[in-house]
């Protein structure tokens, strides 16, 4: 690999062209979330380090895998591959699984060159900041949190890598929201059963597909670790056992938080702004204290901004969702071409495939609304044919204005389970899914009237490749 | 110190910036809420808090458990 941590990453992103680097002193509030904005809000933004930041002593970095060339050169693509091929590219390895190496020598792993275990204060560390006006205080929104199932101590499998956004309550206490459905909350249930404490790892500023496969649905038994090994194409990547714990924590991140989760006890958390482009509010939340700080020389603080989509959230809950649903789709439905559920976690989810029969599409969507994603998460279905692009979206919309007639091609279901966090659902949790059909009829569904669909005149695909090269020079 | 959020008297000084004091961030122990002595008015000060997001402190127990605290199991 090109890199194995998240500064061989940042050298990456620089020699490829897609690293800014800020080294005038710029304000916590409200300069590192604007530009958090502003990297994103630019045609294939780049990531940003800010190496002066007032009133603290390290660097902050945002948007490291934000946007479609930063996406494909964290799976080492050339960063003009497009989102379609990316998500080939990411199907393909999707199997390779591969166990992480697990070190031995402390020297080996940056992450603990420094290690503090007595008054620990976050501020000291990490250059904590507000993303959004009203969000309840300073949040981490882009740690890999690692746990393991009390029941089960030694399974590699069980432990859990997850994304959740924490809020700094203290100089060494924390908030995180556990949601039922994560797998987390599993680990939290059985042991505030026995009233006992889960040991925890933060991990900051990680190699980007630790991000990645932090934000990803996988089967409760499966290691994340092992699925970036099968993103970096077979190659394993570096862990080292904490301090406090078991726990295996990636040896190049930034630095580790470890601590416990205070059983049986929950505190204010919130608002924040989420992912929809909302605030999601003040709730009685879990609560950490961190009792050991491991550190690089210098840490950076990677951090995650959060806005109207889209921001960097929309890339790292994008193609992993995609892929995912693809899989458990194709299995059963070999028809199914691809999967495009980029938009809000799914929310929309467009499929192409080759209708079997007539009334297959519906089929197909009832089948992805029972997928692990798309059970609560997707609303709205899409279902175009297997000639179309669904990343695409003009061809997408081409179908919409042509194959869809709204009288006979839309289904809505009520009563079924939702997000959350939709702004729109009435009953948090609760939402209808709507199915648009908008392939071509197969028999024995037929269309309205024949129609003779317009074919590309010959030779046009060399012509393509023809002009591009006259255009380059 | 008033909290600018939940008008608590439980509001303090949690720290002081790493680098020259260059700013001190405060914490209110009942709502958790923090914010920094370079905030603006309508983040730090009770009277012009946004409205929209106060909280109060009757409604603190209501607000919802997440996740639920299951049963202690006996032994
Ligand atoms: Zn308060």
């Amino acid at each position: 690999m090109a890199f194995k941590d998240l500064r061989e990453f940042l050298k990456y992103l620089d020699k490829n062209g897609q690293l800014v680097t800020v080294n005038d002193q710029i304000d916590p509030e409200p300069d590192i979330a604007a530009i958090g904005r502003a990297s994103v809000n630019l045609p294939e933004g780049p990531a940003v380090l800010m190496n002066k930041i007032k009133g603290y002593p390290y660097p902050v970095a945002i948007n490291i895998c934000g946007g479609w060339a930063n996406h494909a050169l964290m799976m080492e693509l050339p960063k003009e591959t497009t989102v379609r091929d990316q998500f080939f590219a990411m199907n393909e390895r999707w199997d390779k699984l591969t166990p992480p190496t697990v070190l031995t020598n402390k020297k080996d792993a940056p992450c603990k060159e420094n290690i503090i275990t007595k008054d620990i204060n976050l501020f000291d560390v990490m250059a904590l900041h507000r993303i959004n006006d009203q969000d309840g205080g300073y949040y981490i929104s882009k740690a890999a949190c690692i746990t393991r199932d009390l029941n089960d101590p030694e399974s590699t499998g069980k432990e859990n890598i997850g994304t959740y956004r924490i809020q700094v309550k203290g100089k060494d206490l924390l908030g995180i929201q556990a949601l039922g459905y994560h797998d987390i909350a599993i680990h939290l249930r059985e042991a505030e059963k026995q009233n006992k404490p889960v040991p925890i790892a933060i991990a900051l500023g990680n190699h980007p597909l630790v991000s990645y496969m932090a934000g990803t649905s996988i089967a409760y038994d499966e290691s994340e670790y092992d699925y970036v090994g099968a993103l970096q194409n077979g190659v394993p990547l570096e862990v080292i056992k904490a301090e406090e714990s078991n726990l295996r924590v990636p040896a190049g991140s930034e630095a580790i938080l470890e601590g416990y989760i205070l059983p049986r006890q929950r505190g204010v958390e919130g608002p924040f702004g989420e992912f929809p482009g909302t605030y999601s509010g003040a709730r009685l939340q879990v609560e950490i204290k961190v009792t050991t700080i491991t550190h690089r020389n210098n840490p950076i603080f990677e951090n995650l901004y959060v806005g109207i989509p889209w921001t960097e959230i929309d890339w790292l809950m994008g193609l992993n969702t995609c892929v995912a649903t693809y899989r458990e789709m194709k299995a059963q439905q070999p028809e199914v071409v691809a999967v495009n559920a980029l938009y809000t976690h799914g929310a929309v989810t467009i499929i192409s495939c080759k209708p079997r029969f007539g009334g297959y599409a519906k089929t197909v969507a009832f089948r992805a609304l029972c997928s692990v994603n798309g059970r609560t998460n997707t609303k709205i279905v899409i279902v175009v044919d297997e000639n179309i692009d669904p990343f695409n979206l003009e061809q997408v919309m081409w179908c919409l204005a042509n194959r869809m007639a709204p009288e006979n091609d839309v289904a809505i279901i009520k009563g079924a389970p939702g997000m959350p966090l939709d702004p729109s659902s009435e009953q948090a949790g609760i939402s209808a899914k709507m199915i648009i059909d908008a392939t071509t009829p197969v028999p024995p569904a037929k269309m309205p009237k024949e129609i003779n669909i317009l074919v590309p005149p010959v030779g046009y695909q060399q012509w393509e490749q023809t002009l591009a090269k006259m255009l380059k020079k | 110190m008033i909290c600018p959020r939940c008008d608590s008297d439980t509001a303090h000084k949690l720290v002081d910036a790493p680098v020259n004091k260059a700013w001190e961030v405060f914490l209110c122990d009942t709502c958790f809420y923090s914010w920094r002595s370079t905030d603006p008015k309508e983040l730090s000060d009770p009277k012009t808090y946004s409205k929209k997001f106060k909280i109060d402190v009757a409604n603190i127990p209501k607000l919802a458990v997440i996740p639920p605290i299951p049963p202690l199991e006996k032994k």
